[in-house]
Order: C-alpha cells, then structure tokens, then sequence
C-alpha cells in the first residue's frame, strides 16, 4: 500500500513536473527559440518580394514610406509585443495596395522570412497561423538572460 | 365682467404659448445661437483659431498638476470602417464641450460629448471605387465647423472621394440644400494637360487637411498622390476654390499653375505649364478675417525630386501665397524654393502674429518648412520682416535638369533645426572613431555645405545621392507649429536628423514618361507609395495596372543583419553601427522670439529611442536625452507647450509606451509627463467641457490601432 501510494505519488509529481516545465516554456517563448524553419523562412522570400519589397526595400531596410523591418529600430519598435501582435498587424493591413489580400500562410511564411533576416534562429517547427498560439511568442530584441 | 375675463383669458393663453415657445426653442438648441471661440475655452478650427495658433488660453491643467492627469475616456476608431486604421492623425474640433472629428478606414465623421466619450452621432458614407483609389486615405486630419450663430450648426468636411459634404452638427444629417443632395464634387474642374476635366472616378485628386471656414465661405485645397515615382508628368493640377457655405456655389478658383496670360505662367518654359500638375495646397491654409487676406502654402509642381520637364522657376510651387478673400485674386506671393526638386512641399499652416520689431508693430505671417527655416513676412504686403538672401547653391547635373542658380536664404529667424550636415560638426561624435567612420561614408555622395543639393544620379560604381536633410518629412512637416498671440513666441518642434542620399534614375521602360525620378540606377525599381495609400475601405484586390514585374533580387545574403538599420532617417544606410550619421539631439523643440528674431530656447524633443540606447549602453557610453527624431504637433496654454512621443520607448523609467509631455512656455523645461499607450499620431487640442479643462490626442501605430486619448485631472483637483 504504502509502495503504491510512493509510486502514485513519485508519477504523479513527475507529471505535474514535466507539465510545468513545458507551461513555463511556453510563457517564456521567445523568437530566440527556433520558432520558424528554414523552409518556411526559404517560401518566405519570394512572397516578401512580389508584395512586401516595393514599400519596405529588398534588403527589408525601408524607405520614406515604409518602416524597416529589420535591425535595431524596428526590434526596439516590437519588443515587448508578441509575434502574434505583430502577425495580426500584417495580416490585416498589409500590403498597403491590397491589405487582408494574403492567406494566413503566406503570411507567416513572410514573417518567418522577416525573422530569419533579423537573425533570429531557425528551429524545427513551423511558425503558426493562428493569433493565439503565436501571442505565446515574445518579440524581445535582446536575447533573453543577456543584458 | 363677462367681457373683461372673455379678453383676458385668449390674451392670456397667447403669451403662454408664445413663452412656452420661446423656452422650447432655447432649449431644443434650434435657435439658440452659440458662436465658439478659444476664449471660452473652445477649440473651433483644427489649428484653435482662423490664425493658425493652437493656443487656447486654458491653465487649470499647469505644470503643478500635470502629472497627475488621467484618462478621463478614450475612443476606438477600429470599427468604423472595414478594419482597423493604425495611423489616426485628426484633431478633434470642440465646440460648447463637444467634439467633432473623424476617425477609422472609412473616414466617418463622428461627434462626441466632450466629458465622457460618448457617441452623439457617426456618419459615413460608401463611396466606392473613387475612394478606394482616392490618393489620400484613412481618416486625414478633421473637420471644420461653421455656425450662423443662431442654431444653424454644421460640420464640413472632405470625403476620401474627395466630395465636400456638410452635416448637421446635432444630428450628423446631410445638409441637402448644401450643393447636390449635401455634397459638392470637388473634382468637377479639376484639370489635367491644358484642361482637359480629369475622370470623375478614377481621375487623381483628394485631401486630407480639413477645409477653411471663414464667415460664409468654404475655401479647400487638393492633394496628390506621393511625387517620387509618379507614372506621368502630365498630372492633376493643383487649385484651391472657394465655395459659399450654404448653397455650396463656387465662388472663386485659384489656380496655382497660372495658364497663359496670368501672372508666372512665363515661369514654366517651353509650355511646360501645359504638361505638369500637382503643386496643389494639401496642408491647412490661414485667414486673417479682419484684413480679407488668405494664405496659400502651395506644394512641389509633378516629380518631387526631377524637374526637367519643367524648366523654369515654376510658379507657385513651393511659394507662399496671399489671396483675396472675397475674389481669389493674388496680393502677393514669395517663393521659398525656384524650380522645386528637393520635396520641400509648404507643409503646414502659416502662422498669423502681430509682432513688434525694433519698435515698429507688423502684422507678420511666418511660415513653418521641412527646411526648419521660419520665413516672416508682413502679410499685408509680403515684405520679408528680416532680409532673405538669395544665395548661389550647388547646380544639377542630372541630364535634362536646370536648377536655380540660387535660393532664398532667411538672415533672421536662424533655422530651428538641421537642414544639412555640416561636416564635422553635425556628425556622430560618441567616440572619434564612430566620426571617422560617418565620414567615410559620406565619401560615397556628394556633401554641400549649405541645403539645395540636388539630387544626382544614383550609382554603385561612382556617388550614391546627394545629402540632404529634412526632405519629404522635414524640418517641419504637416503638424506644424505654434504661437502665443500674447507674446509672439513661435513654438516649433522639428525632426533634426533626417538624413537622406537624394537619388534620381531612368524609369523602367514603360513605367512613366518622365526622364528620371527617385531610385538608384542599380538597385530594383521600387515604386513609392504615399503612407497609408491603398489602406481604405475598399481598396481593390486587383494588382495596381502599369507596375513592371522586376526579376526579384539575389538573396540578401549578410545584408541587412541586425543593427544594419538604424534610427533617425538611416533608411538610406546612413548609419554608423546602427545609430544615426547626425549626432544628437535627433529631435528638438524649439521657442522663437518673433519680435527679436531670435531661439529664444531649443531642447531635446521626447527621449532616446530604445535602440540607441541599447547600443551605447552595450559601448558603455554615457548619454543623457539624445531626443527622438520626426515631426509632430503641439498645442499652447497660458503657460505650456504640450506634445506627445512620436516613438514608443521602454527606458526602465516608464512602462512601455510614448509620453505625453509638457514645457515651461518661458523656459523650455519639461514640467511634467504622463503615460499613454502608443505614440502620437495626430495632434493634441485642449478644451473647457463642464467648467472642466480635457486634452484629447490620436494615438496609434505598430500593433495599437488608431484611438482618440482624452486627459483631465483626477475629481478631487
């Protein structure tokens, strides 16, 4: 009885355990983590190019019109934010000549494509389309534990 | 006694009627008059006043209690119109504590109770495939109102179909006696080439800025889409007319291209005025009523940054001018740039201040400009108040192109921000390395040591474009400035950073018939579309006709890494390790003492952006408030100068967001500074609602959709 009650016990904290330490990855889920593939990032390219380049430049540097979508200001301008803030804003406004245009595909291919030219690490899964899995995914400029 | 009661009852009961009647009429506002003005804590005009001030003599909120405002209420503008809008940029009007502004992707007009937030009433109104393509969209900046002081009340305003339209103010109804069932369609003579009526539908015209109205008369501008890439030199010319208010006759044309026979039509060569258009007023025009003068700040002619077929000064592109009220007809004109290829556009309301030099009282208008240079004036006859030097400047040598030998150069007021790097000095100077790396750059353009450079063709193998600064969004832009009326102080915020390679190339075959225009010869063809263009309600799914398809370029291998990109207008790689070419301050907030002609203070404008201070501090360089770069607007009180962040920012000091902030009107120090949850994106206003004072401000961008903030003090203040 008492060896049941340990082994129950011991599964049952280990359970707990490991569904804690994934709930706590999940709050803690950064663009740092690998959170694109390398595919996606390489569909990503041409997409950005036919709809996103002509405001925002090929190297994603901006001009007049556009914000970059790279480098130090426009991190600094989405730290904080989650991927999802920031894939609901391109989906439903962008491109600016035909906004809402693009298959929740095509856009999270694009912003795995804009991840990868940031630098930000490939991994071995998929960006989602959906608002609320990628609201679990911080922006954070700096890699988190360096400051 | 029969008789006396039988004469007195009827007699009795008609003075009740009549009493009653009376009482109802008050109270039901329909006859009972209500003229608005700042004085009673109005804020009746997008700039406060006729004069261009955005001062409101209001100080219950100062700089002992400024901190301590809050949110009295907000209001969303996502759902009017099909999504969301993320640059809001309109100032509420206020009239007897209520608002009316517009707001959303449709543009709804929309009438709020100035104590709460509450809706009165909205209106929109479906324009289909003319506003889809219209050239300026979203909400643009307001509205106007106009009264006859008897209860005849009406908002007025132009539609993103560029239609002017007057409501009811109580109820948000169409004025039908107004023009056509309420509207007058503003592109009705509006013409292209040597006349020729553009399309109504697909014709290019539009407006964000509100109209003017001044006693019984509407008087509207016309804008155009962005000049840097435009498909054809032959556009839509630019006018501004005149219109009665209430029956929505035009009363008088202007056309700022003059034709043939009109006074600077000789100023467009070889008959070029025939074969070019834009140089219309797209920003707030001014009025002083007493006098019956209107001022006109008139844009670039077609192709911001080419003008070669255009030669000639081009009149009155980039000039300030004075019309008649009554008739439209010029009084006087100064032209601030000759043949205008730098975007120098006359970017906002010309300020209206009677001042006193050296003794001598002048009612002056000065002019706020991308170039920060502040012109004065007299506007009565348009004498400049201190000379303006016409000065040599560095010639095009862009095949086709024929620059003014010189430009107007002001001796007094001194510019209010950069308006070109004066090497060394302006440059980065963290560290002498960091300055001779900003040099090194520069050594692929060519650098003057005055503005005017022009643009030149853009090339890998030999210079890269010519530095400028503040062109396109300045300096001063839209926003504009401010003045005290009591002691003729301009106030004027101002980007100080905005440092660009000016670049001009061929067009890909097919695109345009013009020449050259902006790009680099060895980089792909970008078109460049306006901010916010083909955001609106209905903007079409179908691929804009006439874009050539471009092979997409190599892989962008290394290129465009982190920190590659920097703040304060680097977009064209002029950076140094990610931070600005220009050494701070980035922004600035300037006072200017208009009867001395002198800075009366200059400070930095908001704080450093989060990602300059991130790489110094990774440098280990010390800083204090570098400023941030971009122009906005502010408002004037009795005793502060209060604007808002245009850069959201997450210095440890505040939570992540922009502040609202406000100065010492005589000093310059900031006196207080409250939160908000995105950065400004329209200019601030004040108002008294229920013996109460608010300030309301748009916010909006990155992922905070548009929204009107309202402030006031806590109950108990």
């Amino acid at each position: 009885m008492k060896l049941r009650i340990a082994t129950l016990t011991t599964i049952g904290l280990a359970t707990f355990g490991a569904l804690y330490s994934n709930l706590r990855a999940d709050a803690t889920r950064s663009v740092w983590d690998g959170v694109y593939t390398a595919d996606q990032a390489k569909q990503g390219q041409p997409l950005y190019n036919e709809n996103c380049s002509s405001c925002h430049g090929d190297t994603l540097i901006g001009q007049d019109v556009a914000p970059a979508l790279v480098g130090g200001e426009f991190l600094s301008n989405w730290d904080g934010l989650t991927l999802g803030d920031l894939f609901e804003r391109i989906r439903t406004t962008m491109p600016a000549s035909k906004p809402g245009s693009l298959s929740r595909e095509k856009n999270a291919a694009i912003l795995a494509y804009i991840l990868s030219v940031n630098e930000f690490p490939a991994g071995k899964t998929e960006l989602p389309q959906q608002k609320e899995v990628l609201d679990e995914i911080k922006i954070s400029a700096s890699k988190p534990g360096k400051k | 006694m029969r008789r006396k009661t039988s004469n007195v009852l009827p007699l009795t009961a008609l003075f009740a009627v009549l009493g009653l009647t009376w009482i109802a009429i008050n109270v039901s506002g329909q006859g009972a008059g209500y003229v608005p003005s700042t004085a009673k804590g109005d804020w009746p005009y997008y700039t406060a006043d006729l004069k261009g001030s955005k001062y409101v003599p209001l100080d219950q909120i100062n700089a002992s209690n400024f901190n301590k405002l809050e949110v009295a209420w907000r209001f969303k503008t996502d759902n009017l119109g099909p999504r969301p809008e993320y640059k809001l940029e309109g100032t509420p009007l206020a009239i007897n504590g209520t608002l009316y502004t517009t707001g959303g992707t449709r543009r709804s007009i929309i009438s709020l109770d100035g104590k709460t937030g509450e809706v009165n009433w909205t209106y929109s109104f479906r324009e289909g495939n003319r506003a889809a393509i219209a050239p300026r969209q979203l909400s643009g900046r307001g509205v106007a109102y106009w009264t006859d002081g008897r209860g005849d009340d009406r908002v007025v305003f132009v539609s993103t179909g560029y239609r002017l339209v007057e409501l009811n103010a109580h109820t948000g109804a169409v004025i039908t006696t107004f023009g056509e069932h309420g509207m007058v369609d503003l592109k009705v003579g509006m013409v292209k080439g040597a006349g020729e009526q553009i399309d109504l539908e697909t014709g290019e015209a539009g407006l964000h800025s509100t109209p003017l109205v001044v006693k019984d008369v509407v008087i509207v501008g016309s804008s155009f889409k962005e000049g840097m890439t435009p498909v054809t030199h032959n556009n839509t010319k630019g006018m501004v007319r005149a219109y009665d208010v209430h029956t929505g006759k035009q009363l008088w044309a202007f056309n700022t291209i003059p034709r043939p026979g009109q006074f600077g039509n000789d100023t467009w060569e070889n008959g070029s005025w025939a074969q070019n258009g834009n140089t219309g007023v797209w920003t707030q025009m001014t009025v002083d009523e007493d006098l019956g003068l209107v001022y006109l700040p008139v844009e670039d002619p077609t192709s911001d940054y080419y003008g070669g077929h255009r030669p000639g000064n081009n009149l009155f592109g980039d000039s300030l001018v004075c019309v008649d009220l009554k008739t439209g007809q010029r009084k006087w004109h100064y032209q601030i740039v000759h043949h205008p290829i730098w975007d120098f556009d006359l970017s906002s309301a010309p300020l209206l201040v009677d001042i006193n030099v050296n003794g001598r009282a002048i009612k002056a208008v000065a002019l706020p400009t991308k170039q920060a240079w502040l012109y004065t004036f007299d506007r009565v006859t348009g004498q400049p108040v201190w000379p303006i030097e016409e000065k040599p400047v560095q010639q095009s040598d862009v095949p086709g192109e024929k620059t003014s030998p010189t430009q107007p150069f002001p001796t007094k007021p001194p510019n209010y921000a950069r308006n070109f790097i004066k090497v060394p000095d302006d440059l980065i100077d963290f560290t002498p390395e960091m300055r001779a790396q900003a040099k090194d750059l520069l050594a692929r353009y060519r650098v003057t040591d005055r503005p005017f450079n022009p643009p030149l063709v853009g090339d890998e193998k030999g210079l890269l474009g010519a530095i400028n600064v503040g062109n396109a969004g300045g300096g001063t832009n839209w926003p504009g400035a401010g003045f005290d009326p009591e002691t003729h102080i301009v106030y004027a915020q101002a980007a100080n950073s905005s440092a660009a390679g000016l670049s001009v190339r061929k067009p890909p075959a097919g695109f345009s018939d013009l020449s050259y225009f902006s790009g680099r010869n060895d980089q792909p063809f970008r078109e460049a579309l306006g901010p916010g263009f083909g955001t609106a309600a209905d903007s079409p799914l179908a691929k804009t006709v006439g874009r050539p398809q471009e092979p997409p370029p190599a892989p962008a291998a290394g290129r465009g890494g982190r920190g590659a990109a920097a703040g304060g207008g680097g977009g064209f790689g002029l950076n140094v390790d990610g931070l600005p070419i220009m050494k701070p301050p980035y922004g600035v907030i300037s006072a200017i003492d208009l009867d001395k002609g002198d800075l009366k203070w200059q400070v930095p404008y908001g704080e450093t952006p989060d990602n300059v201070r991130r790489i110094l501090t990774e440098k280990g360089i010390k800083f204090g408030n570098l400023g941030q770069n971009g122009s906005v607007g502010l408002l004037v009180t009795k005793t502060l100068v209060i604007l808002g962040d245009n850069q959201v920012t997450n210095p440890g000091t505040h939570p992540r967001g922009a502040m609202l902030r406000a100065y010492d009107k005589q000093t310059g120090k900031e006196v207080g500074a409250v939160w908000m949850p995105a950065p400004q994106s329209g200019s601030p206003m004040s108002y008294l609602a229920g013996g109460k004072q608010y300030i309301v401000i748009a916010v909006s961008g990155g992922a905070y959709s548009g929204e009107y903030l309202a402030f006031s003090l806590p109950e108990n203040e």
